[in-house]
């Protein structure tokens, strides 16, 4: 049964809560590795093993949602924030519900940003393929699904226009991610991809803001691959070492540096909006009153 | 999508009528497993003309070598017996689709 919540059993999604909440209780709940030694993410604690197919087929969820969950998960990090989103998932999912629209809806949301739209603006031929993969998925919504030769058509459309924007970084990162979204929501990748494009944007943008550079990246790997050369400040470690060597040698960059950390931690928040936004989308999902046509 | 060894990479690849995409991994390879779905993917969309194999250079070096495999991922394209091209490294699906199209076609 084809991307219905649970494959309307309510059994299934007892099952799955039972899994996590015992990885939960039993701390082996990770982010990382998906299913090695008793240790399991969000994928290996409900199938028991790294894959993601499986969960797709055990549990109903569109397998382009599913190729893209750990990526999500792993945006809230280690700990509580990421056990309650899953539990958040779960929970929230109607036995039953049809997830067929859940990632052209998301994907629309995504293409439809008034950031990113700011940026396709400045370039007619982005804007215009962003306007046409929307349309796609959109008629997908409707049930009217788009075939292959239109999907080609737009993406390869939608390829040649970012190759066009050479001029301004951010307009060309919000191209790459038009192109991402040119497939048909049931491809694997394209939300996977699409967020990933929507994450390089997010820091590009956010070391921009604080004028943090590759060079001065680069300068920082230096200082700390001179230390590890000549054993300077060995009596530290990991980060606190970092800083240490920066401080001693390039107060400026030091500074430069922390506040980098700073606006990492921040990074992942569209990950996460998208995250509960999937969520609130899938509790609202249609309950199909009869039995789903699209049987496996 | 089939794997290929050092023993049956000439028939499988080299003298395939198809033209072939041949995936250079290895196991401890973690870009390579995440650009396993595309490659799933990918082998549905063009299954009509063209094949998708995969080679683990670990267990074939004599392969990597042949072929001087420097980085993995490494998708390389032969056609007729001939490669005709290559890309390196983590790739986006959409990327990987023009590469392909550039070079294989999928007839729309």
């Amino acid at each position: 049964m084809t991307d219905i919540a649970f494959l309307g059993d309510p059994a299934i999604k007892a099952q799955a809560l039972s899994r996590l909440r015992s990885h939960i209780a039993a701390e082996t709940f990770v982010i990382f590795p998906a299913w090695e030694d008793g240790k399991a993410n969000v994928i290996g604690a409900l199938v028991e093993a790294d894959d993601k197919q499986a969960f797709a087929s055990q549990y109903g969820y569109p397998i382009a949602f599913v190729t893209a969950l750990e990526g999500i998960v792993n945006a809230f990090r280690f700990g509580p924030s990421s056990e309650g989103f899953v539990k958040a998932l779960l929970e929230r999912t109607p036995v039953g519900a049809d997830l067929s629209r859940i990632v052209p809806h998301v994907l629309i949301a995504l293409l439809e940003r008034p950031d990113i739209v700011a940026l396709t603006g400045q370039n007619t031929e982005v804007e215009r393929w962003r306007l046409a993969i929307v349309a796609l998925h959109q008629r997908t919504i409707n049930g009217d699904e788009p075939d292959r030769k239109e999907w080609k058509a737009a993406r390869m459309a939608s390829i040649s226009a970012s190759d066009a924007v050479v001029d301004n970084t951010a307009s060309h990162m919000a191209s790459l991610i038009v192109e991402a979204a040119a497939w048909p929501a049931t491809m694997r990748t394209v939300l996977h991809d699409t967020l990933g494009a929507c994450g390089r944007l997010e820091s590009h943008q956010i070391m921009n803001a604080i004028g943090w550079t590759e060079a001065d990246e680069s300068r920082v790997f230096k200082i700390r691959e001179q230390a590890e050369a000549d054993g300077r400040l060995a009596e530290l470690s990991g980060l606190d070492r970092v800083l240490g060597l920066l401080d001693a040698d390039d107060p400026d960059l030091a500074r430069g540096f922390r506040e980098r950390l700073e606006q990492f931690e921040k990074l992942g928040e569209t990950y996460r909006a998208v995250g509960w936004q999937i969520v609130d989308l899938i509790e609202r999902s249609p309950v199909p009153t009869s039995p789903p046509e699209n049987v496996t | 999508m089939r794997n290929a060894t050092e023993e049956d990479f000439d028939d499988i690849v080299m003298k395939n009528a198809k033209p072939v995409l041949v995936d250079f991994w290895a196991p401890w390879c973690a870009p390579c497993k995440a650009l396993a779905p595309t490659l799933d993917d990918l082998a549905e969309e063009y299954a009509d003309v063209m094949e998708i194999v995969k080679v683990d250079i670990e267990a074939n070096p004599g392969l990597a070598t042949r072929f001087g495999v420097r980085g993995i991922p490494l998708l390389m394209i032969v056609r007729d017996g001939a490669e005709q091209a290559r890309t390196v490294g983590t790739i986006s699906r959409s990327r990987l689709d023009a590469f392909v199209e550039g070079n294989v076609g999928a007839d729309g």
